[in-house]
């Protein structure tokens, strides 16, 4: 099993109503199975909300494999100024 | 008859009695503005006798020299070199002491300082976060301002838009900011636009910008202004909210990420401040944080945010950086 670090910014830390989560993961979990993990825990919360993947305070705009240790982190859009 | 800006200056201090008249087009008139004169505007060849000693101004004292020797007229003085001349004096005798407190940190210093009163500025969206982003721009002595925005002050704008009193409901966010901000910084130029940022203006409203701020509250005019943020070759400072959240980034400079590049399509499932709510300190913070980066940028001081999307939550005081 690999450990991973979740934070989570505005719908989804409203979403899951926590700011962080650390998550045992199956060894090859990719970063797009993370987030189908994430949108069915949120229960229908972040349906229709695009999410962008940031891995190691880097963003990751393909699927990638996750590492144990990493740190991910879910940035939806936001619009209000 | 001539008088030179020197001279004119002397009449200034004096307190004499005397008349401007710029004779100039409006945009010349906007883009050399005769600070401290107060010009009557004649925009013709036809220069009307006044009873006090005339001064007549265009943008390098030869039109208006002209005019005088052609018209035989009396009692009246063609400003030597013009609006540039007048211009160049002024910038000249700019009190940089103002600027003292942040001159001294090494990384502005007096050339730095330059860059900012040379600098123009767009932000689109005089709302939360164009607000603080203004004012505090004026106050470190950005040269020039353009505020862009068609909305009108509601009440609920009260609580974090603080430009705009429970007197201004109703008029137009911009001339109401223009007025409280002239009065922050008498010598910087603030160009109000009254008009919504959009596929057919928004090139021409930024083109000749140094920076854009995007301060708008909808994600459709975000990837507008980063189209021409990248086709005008202008870096953009985004700011963005969600309740007691703020995303910062610096986008589009020298070639760093934009934010089509983030989110290529619209995306969906962004909120608005009237959806989800937002504290009024919110966008102070973030607006603030969009002008830090943006004297940063105009500068040249690192590490900044360019190519970088930073969030700050403001429940519990925590960043995240993340680049693009």
């Amino acid at each position: 099993m690999i450990q991973v670090k979740v934070k989570c910014f505005s719908q989804v830390q409203y979403a899951l109503g926590v700011n962080e989560l650390s998550l045992e993961l199956e060894p090859g979990t990719t970063s797009a199975e993370l987030e189908e993990l994430v949108r069915n825990t949120a229960q229908g919360k972040l349906d229709g909300v695009i999410l962008r993947i940031a891995v190691n305070q880097k963003y990751v705009p393909v699927e990638i494999e996750l590492k144990d240790g990493d740190e991910i982190a879910f940035i939806p859009p936001v619009q209000g100024g | 008859m001539i008088i030179t800006p020197q001279e004119l200056q002397q009449w200034l201090n004096e307190e004499k009695i005397f008349t401007v008249v710029d004779i100039r087009p409006d945009d010349l008139r906007s883009e050399f503005p005769l600070s401290g004169l107060h010009p009557i505007i004649v925009e013709t060849d036809e220069i009307p006798v006044y009873e006090n000693k005339t001064i007549l101004v265009c943008q390098f004292g030869i039109v208006t020299e002209n005019i005088i020797v052609e018209q035989s007229l009396d009692n009246t003085f063609s400003l030597l070199g013009g609006a540039q001349a007048w211009a160049a004096l002024q910038s000249e005798k700019e009190d940089l002491s103002r600027w003292s407190r942040q001159t001294v940190l090494p990384e502005i210093g007096l050339e730095g300082q330059k860059k900012l009163l040379n600098a123009t500025v767009g932000i689109v969206g005089m709302g939360g976060l164009g607000c603080p982003a203004a004012q505090s721009l004026l106050a470190a002595g950005i040269g020039r301002l353009r505020i862009i925005d068609g909305d009108k002050v509601e009440l609920s704008n009260l609580h974090r838009q603080p430009l705009y009193g429970p007197e201004d409901v109703g008029r137009l966010k911009v001339q109401t900011a223009k007025e409280k901000l002239e009065k922050l910084n008498e010598s910087a130029v603030v160009e109000t636009m009254d008009v919504f940022f959009n596929a057919d203006n928004g090139l021409d409203l930024i083109r000749d910008t140094d920076i854009v701020i995007d301060a708008t509250d909808n994600i459709h005019t975000r990837l507008l202004i980063d189209r021409f943020s990248k086709e005008a070759g202008v870096p953009m400072v985004y700011g963005g909210l969600f309740r007691y959240e703020g995303q910062v980034a610096g986008l589009n400079v020298n070639g760093s990420a934009g934010y089509s590049e983030l989110f290529p399509e619209p995306p969906t499932g962004g909120d608005t401040c009237a959806d989800v709510g937002v504290l009024g300190m919110l966008p102070g913070i973030i607006g603030n944080i969009q002008s830090l980066e943006a004297v940063k940028l105009i500068v040249g001081i690192k590490p900044n945010l360019a190519g970088k999307l930073l969030v700050y939550d403001g429940m519990n005081h925590t960043t995240q950086t993340i680049e693009l």
